[in-house]
């Protein structure tokens, strides 16, 4: 009963939300109104995705990322401003509230203007680091676009990117190459898994500042792969955060525009990947749900999957130790506007854990069959030889896509006392069996033969 | 005078022949079994034979079972525990109502008859009868 209306619910806010999984406010940070025109492309297509667009200045009194205490916006983009502070309602942890509260923020950087102190101790405390002089920018003497920067090579044209690793779904696959005019490029630090690079500079690229009057580049900030373009963070609580390094990567111009590489025309793809960009930071790609969440005793049952028929009772809250249980659960993946079944990439797997303290079992799980918009995974396991307090735990963290932990408290009990086999089941207990009764006969005929001999003892006593 | 003609019989008998003495001793030893055995069977009560047949039966059935779980292994433990107790258990309980039926026990026991021991010998069997097959599952 309380799966079919925690799933009427999700269809229900299913429909309401058309759009982001996550809401659809959207702040735009921008200090100049003259610029939006820059950014109209971008911000048309978002209101178009259904985003309610709010374009403030930093300076504007009333702006804040709260309101009653709660996020007052569910997504923010902050694009470069001239003044480097940021003012009172924009401080590094403001943003970090608003992320604790899973709200999400996509900070572009321009090498034309200094980042703003609150981005740097932001960006700082998730560390992802930047240069930290203004006028740092990404420059490839063989990547880039001879149309718009043939001498100073500060455009650079990259192809989509790949996946970060073989078994990890890439959100940000496209065609056509990404033109990326004065970057500013990031590294990222080595001990925070959350943070993942989305699109990085390619091997040749370096990081420089023009304004440096020496011929040779010493010591630059970074080099090659090291640099990203993009980053992205994904908090523990789902909350996404991506540093585009090149503000001019969002706008107009770039969005369709001629470029030249190595001597071939070709028309830079900007628009789709800021799409993806965008649509990944704002959970529309890459976000898992659970839907029904199913456990059973599949002993003395029907094995029918799936059919609540054949399954006497749903989600027992006690198991006994050596038991076969049966486990389904679904998992659906929200793609765009609506969610859809779930596969993990072929390498991969969702696991199930039985767990007290430590998990007993750590099981794969296995795509059982799939309905409209979930797939139902499935796993049958026999119960382990000890009794105690037993968790179903799903733990999902992949990058790119939001965490999944969820857990089912359980009891498990050791065997009652009329559940263990009888003796006579067990041959090895056949002798033993056997001196008991041939106590227990010969003892009745000692109690026979004693009462029957009761007279003769008085005779003897006679005789005596 | 008698310890003095004793000293010197006794070294004679230790120097000149010690395998007669020995014969002499086995003689004697199967000489006591036989006494005893024969006073046994003659001087003791009915009742108290058929007892201590029933203790001897008890003890052999016993050390069956204890053999077999020492050769085989104790699987069923609770199996084993229950048959082997079943004899012991069996055994104190005969071993007590032959202390109390015992007639050389008389003066002891003036206050219970054998018909109370007896019906007492009974209700613990009882018992313990019960508990070993409820243990034995």
């Amino acid at each position: 009963m309380r799966w079919l209306f925690s799933c009427m619910l999700l269809a229900l806010l299913g429909a309401v939300q058309a759009l982001s999984s996550s809401g659809q406010r959207l702040l735009v940070i921008l200090e100049d109104e003259a610029e939006r025109e820059k950014y109209s492309v971008l911000l048309e297509d978002l209101s178009s995705r259904g985003f309610h667009t709010t374009v403030q200045s930093p300076k504007a009194d009333k702006l804040s990322l709260f309101k009653h205490g709660a996020r007052a916006y569910d997504h923010v983009i902050l694009l470069p401003a001239k003044s480097k502070g940021l003012g009172p309602a924009l401080t590094a942890n403001q943003f970090l509230d608003f992320m604790n509260n899973e709200g999400n923020v996509i900070v572009a950087l321009s090498s034309d203007h200094a980042t703003p102190s609150s981005v740097q101790s932001l960006l700082l405390e998730l560390d992802i680091h930047v240069p930290s002089d203004k006028g740092a920018l990404v420059v490839d003497h063989f990547n880039y676009d001879s149309t718009s920067a043939a001498d100073k090579h500060d455009v650079l044209l990259l192809p989509f990117p790949k996946a970060i690793r073989p078994d990890v779904k890439n959100y940000f696959a496209g065609e056509g190459l990404i033109a990326v005019p004065r970057a500013v490029g990031q590294t990222l630090g080595n001990e925070s898994p959350l943070i993942l690079p989305v699109l990085r500079a390619p091997s040749t690229a370096y990081s420089y500042n023009p304004k440096d009057e020496a011929d040779v580049v010493e010591d630059p900030f970074a080099t090659g792969e090291q640099l990203n373009i993009v980053s992205s963070l994904q908090a523990h609580n789902s909350a996404r955060l991506t540093v585009v390094g090149s503000a001019e990567l969002l706008q107009n111009k770039w969005f369709a525009e001629k470029a030249t590489i190595n001597g071939q025309a070709v028309k830079t793809a900007n628009r789709d990947f800021v799409q993806k960009v965008t649509a990944w930071t704002f959970k529309e790609t890459g976000v898992l749900k659970i839907g029904k969440l199913l456990h059973y005793n599949n002993e003395r049952v029907s094995k029918k999957l799936n059919t609540s028929v054949a399954i006497p009772e749903h989600n027992p809250k006690i198991y006994r130790i050596k038991e076969d249980v049966a486990f389904q659960i679904e998992v659906s993946e929200y793609e765009i506007d609506h969610l859809a079944p779930f596969l993990p990439v072929e390498n991969d797997a969702l696991q199930l854990e039985f767990s007290m303290l430590s998990p007993f079992h750590r099981l794969n799980l296995t795509p059982l069959s799939q309905t409209a918009n979930a797939t139902i995974f499935g796993v049958s396991f026999r119960t382990p030889d000890q009794h105690g307090i037993f968790n179903f735990r799903i733990n999902f963290r992949r990058p790119f896509l939001t965490n999944l932990d969820e857990k089912r408290q359980v009891t498990v009990r050791h065997f009652a006392h009329d559940e263990w086999p009888r003796s006579w089941q067990i041959s090895g207990a056949w002798v033993w069996i056997g001196g008991i009764w041939v106590t227990v006969v010969a003892w009745v005929g000692f109690v026979a033969l004693w009462l029957y001999s009761a007279p003769t003892t008085n005779s003897v006593k006679k005789t005596q | 005078m008698a310890p003095k003609s004793r000293v010197p019989e006794k070294s004679s008998v230790s120097t000149s022949s010690a395998p007669k003495a020995k014969k002499a001793g086995s003689a004697d030893a199967q000489q006591i079994v036989q006494d005893v055995w024969s006073k046994y069977v003659n001087k003791t009560p009915q009742r108290v034979k058929l007892l201590d047949s029933f203790m001897v039966f008890l003890i052999v059935v016993g050390v069956l079972q204890f053999v077999y779980c020492l050769i085989v292994g104790n699987f069923p433990f609770n199996a084993f525990l229950s048959g082997f107790s079943a004899t012991v258990g069996q055994f104190v309980l005969t071993a007590s109502l032959r202390i109390q039926t015992n007639p050389e026990n008389k003066a002891e026991f003036e206050s219970i008859s054998h018909e109370r021991a007896f019906a007492d010998f009974v209700f613990g069997s009882l018992i313990l009868h019960f508990f070993c097959i409820n243990f034995i599952n």
